[in-house]
């Protein structure tokens, strides 16, 4: 309980006697559902080797954004990184697939390949333009194939968009689909840089920063002004 | 063996083997296709060349001289040599005998080649798709395949 009110302030409060409040509960659950995606492990071809193994492997290593726990099974994994050709036989096996994952799901499609057929759009009997074609895809990351940092990039996107996202007033409506395309001109020092400054963001609370983000209606302002001091006395007798 | 020594060597086996220059970096030969599984079980048996292994089969579609040329990739353990055999064989009727009961792992090498070329092996055992569907309407690495799901480069 202390990891949530610690990174999530004002979502969850301690109030005095040892009972918490729970002011944003999508808030929390969004939270927790972006830091622990588990992906499916499903490689179709070349990008699977060149991104996907590479980013599990230490160098890269995907278990630094909670999505390491990669599943043999698609009943207990909820992110599908699409890596590789998507072909005609392959395509009722991927909709199976999809359809067998647990709700909410998520896609991220990676490479040429998959985002558009890529090098094989023209002239082939089998390859599918486009994942998109049989399953909806929340991320593209393009590239042929994309670096590790790329796929990292789509998975800090998605993230992104998870917290933001779905609410349980209206669950299953999410935001549309977004390329996470590096801008040019930006190099490896410059990514690994970016990633590691958000690293450390994202484990630095900033607690008073966050309280001032908080909109709360304005009846409330007044009330939790006048009753502050009694809050904060009451947060000390809980710890 | 030396490459041009291999290549004369296996010349001299039997009239239906001429050498095939085009390629320079291994010996390769053309046979007649009736005589191929003859030929192929010498090379296997006969000490001299022992191509124990049938490394690939593969197939070119020459759509401008309206033949097939079949392509079967021989490797000897003993000798560490290769060979390369081609058959020629006409487009409209592409028919070989089956090398099957030589080099065993030939039934999957040419149920691949049957899937996307369409060349019938005579006396196959199994001779169905590998890869595509059954229901497949037509052989997709000819040259001269079109289905309504291909498109064409916009010029």
């Amino acid at each position: 309980m202390g990891v949530v009110t610690d990174k999530l302030p004002g979502a969850l409060e301690k109030v005095p006697g040892g009972n918490v409040l729970v002011t944003r509960f999508d808030e929390i659950i969004n939270w927790a559902r972006a830091n622990s995606l588990w992906p499916l492990t499903f490689g179709t071809s070349c990008c699977a080797i060149e991104m996907l193994m590479a980013t599990g492997g230490p160098r890269h290593d995907l278990a630094r954004f909670g999505a390491e726990v990669a599943r043999p099974s698609p009943r207990q994994a909820d992110l599908l990184i699409l890596a590789g050709t998507i072909v005609k036989r392959m395509a009722p096996r991927l909709r199976t697939l999809y359809e067998q994952m647990a709700e909410p799901r998520y896609v991220i499609a990676t490479g040429a390949c998959t985002i558009s057929g890529g090098p094989f759009i023209y002239h082939s009997y089998t390859t599918v333009r486009g994942a998109d074609e049989i399953i909806p895809v929340d991320v593209y990351v393009p590239g042929c194939p994309p670096r590790p940092e790329q796929l990292f990039h789509g998975l800090l996107t998605l993230q992104k968009m998870i917290k933001e996202g779905e609410t349980i007033r209206e669950p299953g409506v999410r935001r549309k689909p977004v390329i996470s395309a590096l801008p040019e001109g930006v190099t490896l020092e410059d990514i690994q840089g970016q990633m590691k400054e958000l690293l450390v963001k994202e484990n630095v609370v900033d607690v008073q920063h966050a309280v001032d983000k908080l909109k709360w209606p304005s009846g409330l302002n007044e009330r939790s002004s006048g009753k502050s001091d009694a809050n904060e006395s009451g947060a000390g007798d809980g710890t | 063996m030396e490459r041009e020594a291999l290549q004369a060597a296996v010349c001299e086996l039997d009239s239906a083997v001429r050498p095939l220059d085009e390629n320079a970096d291994r010996a390769a030969v053309i046979v007649e296709a009736s005589a191929l599984p003859a030929i192929i079980r010498r090379l296997r048996d006969e000490p001299e060349f022992a191509f124990a292994q049938l490394l690939d089969h593969v197939a070119v579609d020459w759509i401008d001289r309206g033949q097939f040329e079949l392509i079967y990739q021989l490797y000897s353990f003993k000798h560490k040599h290769f060979l390369s055999v081609s058959v020629l064989v006409p487009r409209e009727d592409p028919r070989v005998p089956t090398l099957c009961r030589v080099h065993p792992v030939a039934e999957w090498q040419e149920r691949e080649v049957y899937d996307l070329f369409g060349v019938l092996y005579e006396d196959h055992p199994d001779l169905r798709r590998l890869f595509l569907e059954d229901d497949w309407i037509g052989f997709p690495l000819r040259k001269d395949y079109q289905d309504d799901f291909m498109l064409d480069r916009p010029r």
